[in-house]
């Protein structure tokens, strides 16, 4: 009788993992990718205000996937650290592997303790210089952090999308070529991914100390030719 | 520090010095004390406005008991439309301008959208109004900038509470403030350009540095010359130490044709 609400820590974790996954899954992928002299964010969006990619440092870009709420707040939190971190310090001591690290903790936490677990995937990637390394951290649900190093694809078509990629990438090019490539994977074989429907975040040097930039519908059809 | 997460009521929102108050970072305690003491700000920065925009020339001497430097900057770039210059205790002022200059671009950050010049402006006050009424350092900051939805140049000044008033014509802070003002009250006229706006602070500054023991004129013998900067549809720009050079060099062989005596004439 004592055990009636018994429930085996294995199909608790799987039970969680589940409910995340299909959380994750309703949302459009975002992939983010290397070029010669920069990183570049795509993501499917068919809102124009409510962002999925962000600035968060100079060198420092955030991608969510899942629910808008959760990583919307995750983001926040991010700029909000970013900016306290280099006031206490100087600005080139916001490393995002220190942020990634604490997004990785909060969600393992929130996936293990907390209510529910957050039904999101984030990205933090930077920019590299003399300072740091061009990095790209994927973090999951669940808390698992993964340090890729020319590609990253987030959501629920994670893995399809990212085979298609990965047939297209050898190794780093220009920013046309690489978004072009991240369009027709993000889509697939079937679907055109119209300009309007893209959000486009850029971490590239052009001579400032913030370098991230969003590109508008003009500058995406422009280099899809459409 | 951690994750800084907080609930929908708790939420400092885009405001990072609220924020830095929520989660303790930056912004000493209060100190025992407010306000007597320290009142010669040492120092003279001034604002003109005309047609295109706003220039804005300041002094770079730090003064004590002694002068503590020659070079220093009161003029700081708050974001790409937007100068602040301060005048009061030194520490407090660079801090200010820190909190100024990473407000702004948090922001910015933040909501995906730009601070108006007048949101800036007012944003600041109770940063002053805490910070001059609650210790003996006090900071008067000057904020000016192209507000790029009236398309057009703006000054607002700070009273030591931290009150914000717009200028139309022209506003200087700090020690040789009376003696900038009345050149600047002579000088001004609605119609000025950039060229006669430069060239009207510089002489305004030549006086307070003439005349105010705590602000550093032009400095011939290092080469050293007030900083002076405008601000336009452009953006905010310096003018280059060796232009600067020019001018006050020029107003300075004015006066010396003439034994030191402006003459009547504004010049």
């Amino acid at each position: 009788m004592s055990n009636f609400f018994y429930v085996a820590p294995e199909q608790l974790i799987k039970d969680r993992a589940t409910f995340a996954q299909k959380g994750i899954a309703r949302g459009r992928s975002i992939l983010a990718s290397v070029y010669d002299v920069g990183v570049v964010m795509v993501a499917e969006n068919t809102s124009a205000s409510l962002n999925k990619i962000s600035e968060v440092y100079d060198r420092i870009a955030f991608a969510g996937v899942g629910k808008y709420n959760e990583f919307d707040r995750l983001r926040e939190a991010g700029i909000r650290w970013a900016d306290s971190t280099g006031f206490t310090y100087s600005r080139d001591d916001v490393d995002a592997r220190a942020l990634a690290n604490y997004y990785a903790q909060h969600l393992g936490d929130m996936f293990s303790e907390g209510p529910k677990p957050l039904e999101v995937e984030i990205l933090v990637a930077q920019l590299g210089n003399k300072f740091h390394q061009t990095k790209l951290y994927q973090i999951a649900y669940e808390g698992t952090i993964s340090d890729e190093a020319h590609f990253a694809v987030l959501g629920g078509d994670a893995e399809a999308v990212k085979a298609r990629y990965a047939a297209l990438f050898s190794e780093p090019t220009s920013l046309d070529v690489t978004l072009r490539h991240a369009v027709s994977a993000l889509g697939g074989p079937e679907r055109a991914i119209p300009a309007n429907e893209l959000e486009v975040g850029v971490l590239e040097d052009r001579g400032a100390r913030r370098t991230f930039v969003r590109l508008n519908v003009g500058a995406i059809s422009e280099i899809l030719g459409t | 520090m951690g994750l800084p997460l907080f609930s929908a009521t708790q939420d400092p929102g885009p405001s990072f010095y609220q924020f830095s108050q929520a989660a303790g970072v930056a912004f000493p305690p209060d100190v025992a004390g407010a306000g007597e003491g320290l009142s010669a700000h040492a120092t003279t920065v001034i604002a003109v406005r005309f047609g295109g925009g706003v220039v804005m020339v300041g002094d770079r001497q730090a003064t004590g008991s002694y002068i503590a430097s020659r070079d220093v900057r009161k003029i700081e770039a708050a974001d790409q439309f937007t100068a602040i210059a301060i005048s009061g205790t030194a520490a407090r002022g660079m801090e200010f301008i820190r909190m100024a200059q990473l407000s702004f671009e948090h922001y910015e950050k933040m909501t995906n959208s730009t601070l108006s010049l007048e949101g800036k402006a007012n944003y600041l006050s109770p940063i002053i109004q805490r910070n001059n009424l609650t210790s003996p350092l006090i900071v008067i900051p000057l904020l000016a900038g192209w507000d790029s939805s009236h398309q057009m140049g703006r000054i607002f000044e700070y009273d030591g509470a931290g009150g914000a008033y717009e200028r139309h014509d022209f506003a200087t802070i700090g020690s040789g403030s009376p003696f900038a003002e009345s050149a600047l009250r002579l000088g001004f006229r609605a119609d000025l350009d950039m060229e006669a706006a430069l060239e009207l602070g510089a002489l305004a500054l030549y006086e307070a540095g003439d005349n105010d023991p705590s602000t550093g004129g032009p400095d011939f013998v290092r080469g050293l010359f007030p900083m002076m900067v405008v601000i336009d549809s452009g953006g905010y720009r310096e003018i280059t130490n060796d232009e600067v050079g020019e001018r006050f060099r020029a107003i300075s062989e004015r006066r010396t044709s003439t034994g030191g005596v402006p003459g009547g004439t504004l010049r």
